[in-house]
């Protein structure tokens, strides 16, 4: 296990959790996990599915409550359920969450458009919202005409940059992208990488991204933890841990990545030598 | 004789400005691994699934689609159901979606060839029996719910049903893109030894350039219902002749890299209602010219290797150029 960050609540980090847990039954999804994000930073969640990392991003956007165990969002602890419309909107704008499957995320019915004002319209009431739509399409790559469209004559590609622009629209500290660009095909997916890596340059938003996939680890993370079981197995600077990984499973991820030359033998042994040790 | 062979195959479905295949030239030699690589729309699906004449409704064909010498295009109901039981099996993505979870898997996996009384059933048990050991699973699983198998045993079900035909030519549709990755090794690992136990043709179809890279003999790369670049896996990847196929291989995150920028491919594809005039990557292209908008390329062989065929006007600015620049 890495050790407990210190100062969970120092000002430097925009999210911190320390010892979170969550059972299912018998099945510790989560199991004593730790980790800080630090003010624009941005940090990588890798596992496989049943490693519980998207039931800690859920924990951490409180879709989901912990057994044990807090999360602290700008050195504001985040107690069990939100109460009141007040408090629900105000930790909305403190984390806000992208889910892999643009196709589910936004209402079929709605405009682009509708669907940023509404969004506009809960958090910030005053302000001049057809200024400020423009201004969201512009930053996430979309023209005006995309404001009119349903859902439905989008692109995958373009939904995704929707649904950031409707996280980006409360002006969060946080952005939980839970495998954000794991539906995207290749071609669209550096598309949508290049524009989230520009967005955190721009506005300091701290990301925490949740993904199987290494390859995405490497090009948008600073840090990275490694979950397998519920457990951190592995955490620290993604380069660092990527070029010289400590722990065996973290070894084998990268070894699974397909490439020339790729051993599928080998790593099925290793893999079943993993699992009975 | 080829396990699969596709010429100039041409889909159309209704309420579309162009077709949805237009000209599909594919081989599949018996033993032989191939890749189909292409992102959503690219027609890679439609392609395999025109093997077992699974087509859209509404959908009218041109061109040829011969499975073990027979064309599938034409053929009555009785061959067809031959060919999907005995000499053609598709893995799909999904196990989960293409297995029944009221039934048991020893009645998932004995149901085609008994119905088609190609074995008895008990012939058939004991077939199911031979193949959940070849891939790795015992004898007990023919008394499972799909519901109580992992995803990744449940698919090595799915290749076990996919054999008990014994089949010439095996399409496996993206069959490990719902798997952990670490499990995906175990079951591309299985499939290429059955293949070569069973001298199976297989078509593997995926949107991954480098699992294609890492498994196949040959690959296809495939945009917009057309075949861009055909070749040797190898040397396919370390000199592509389409500038699709090298901006596929560059825009993906990659760990060996360094941090920085993707080469993302600006615009996306052409939408069905367009038609198209010329080459369907034109717009994307930074190779484009006015010639490449207005005549499509035919696919024309490398000079040092007549098996790598690539339908560009420009191939020739490609070659000598690192793939991955």
């Amino acid at each position: 296990m890495p050790d407990r960050p210190t100062g969970s609540a120092e000002p430097g980090n925009v999210l911190a959790v320390t010892g979170l847990s969550r059972a299912f039954g018998a099945v510790r999804a989560v199991d004593d996990v730790s980790f800080t994000l630090s003010a624009g930073g941005s940090l990588g969640i890798v596992g496989e599915s049943g490693s519980g990392k998207t039931t800690t991003a859920r924990i951490v956007v409180g879709l989901e409550q912990a057994d044990t165990g807090e999360v602290t969002v700008r050195g504001r602890p985040r107690h069990g359920r939100a109460r009141g419309r007040a408090e629900r909107l105000a930790r909305a704008r403190e984390i806000q969450m992208v889910f892999q499957d643009p196709y589910l995320s936004l209402d079929p019915r709605i405009t682009v458009e509708a669907a940023l004002r509404e969004t506009l319209r809960l958090h910030f009431p005053h302000l001049d919202h057809a200024r400020r739509i423009a201004e969201l399409l512009d930053q996430v790559g979309l023209g005006t005409r995309a404001a009119d469209a349903l859902p439905r004559h989008l692109s995958g590609g373009q939904r995704q940059r929707v649904a950031i622009a409707r996280a980006l629209a409360v002006e969060p500290a946080v952005m939980v992208l839970d495998e954000a660009v794991a539906a995207l095909d290749v071609s669209v997916q550096a598309q949508v990488l290049n524009l989230l890596a520009d967005i955190r340059a721009d506005t300091g938003i701290g990301y925490l991204f949740i993904t199987h996939d290494l390859g995405v680890v490497r090009s948008v993370t600073d840090e990275v933890v490694v979950m397998r079981h519920g457990r951190i197995v592995e955490a620290g600077p993604t380069a660092e841990v990527l070029a010289a990984p400590d722990h065996p499973y973290t070894r084998l991820l990268l070894e699974s990545v397909p490439r020339p030359g790729w051993d599928p033998d080998r790593i099925a042994a290793a893999r079943r030598a993993l699992a009975a040790g | 004789m080829n396990a699969l062979e596709i010429r100039g195959l041409r889909l159309r479905l209704p309420g579309t400005a162009r077709p949805v295949l237009d000209g599909v030239d594919l081989t599949v030699a018996a033993g032989e691994t191939v890749a189909l690589v292409g992102e959503s729309g690219s027609g890679k699906t439609l392609t395999s699934r025109s093997a077992l004449r699974l087509l859209p409704t509404g959908a009218t064909t041109e061109g040829r689609v011969l499975v073990d010498g027979q064309d599938v295009l034409t053929m009555d109901a009785a061959h067809l159901r031959t060919l999907r039981t005995r000499k053609a099996a598709m893995i799909f993505q999904d196990p989960r979606a293409a297995t029944n979870p009221l039934r048991r898997i020893g009645d998932f996996l004995t149901e085609s060839v008994t119905l088609t009384k190609v074995m008895t059933r008990a012939a058939a048990t004991e077939r199911a029996t031979e193949l959940l050991d070849a891939v790795g699973l015992p004898a007990t699983v023919l008394d499972r719910y799909p519901g109580q198998l992992s995803g990744g045993q449940l698919q090595r079900v799915m290749i076990a049903a996919a054999l008990m035909g014994d089949p010439t030519l095996l399409l496996a549709d993206e069959p490990t893109t719902a798997l952990d990755v670490t499990s995906q090794a175990e079951v591309v690992a299985l499939l290429d030894r059955l293949r070569e136990r069973f001298g199976t043709g297989l078509l593997f179809v995926t949107h991954d350039l480098g699992l294609a890279a890492a498994i196949s003999d040959r690959v296809c790369v495939m945009y917009v219902g057309r075949i861009a670049e055909t070749g040797p896996a190898d040397t396919l990847f370390a000199h592509p002749r389409h500038p699709y196929t090298a901006a596929l291989l560059a825009a993906p995150p990659r760990l060996d890299a360094p941090a920085g920028r993707l080469a993302a491919i600006d615009g996306q594809p052409p939408d069905l209602r367009q038609e198209l005039t010329g080459c369907a990557f034109a717009a994307r292209c930074r190779l484009a010219t006015d010639l490449c908008r207005t005549r499509a390329p035919e696919p024309v062989a490398a000079p040092a290797d007549p098996g790598h065929l690539a339908a560009c006007h420009h191939s020739e600015l490609l070659e000598g150029s690192a793939a991955h620049a």
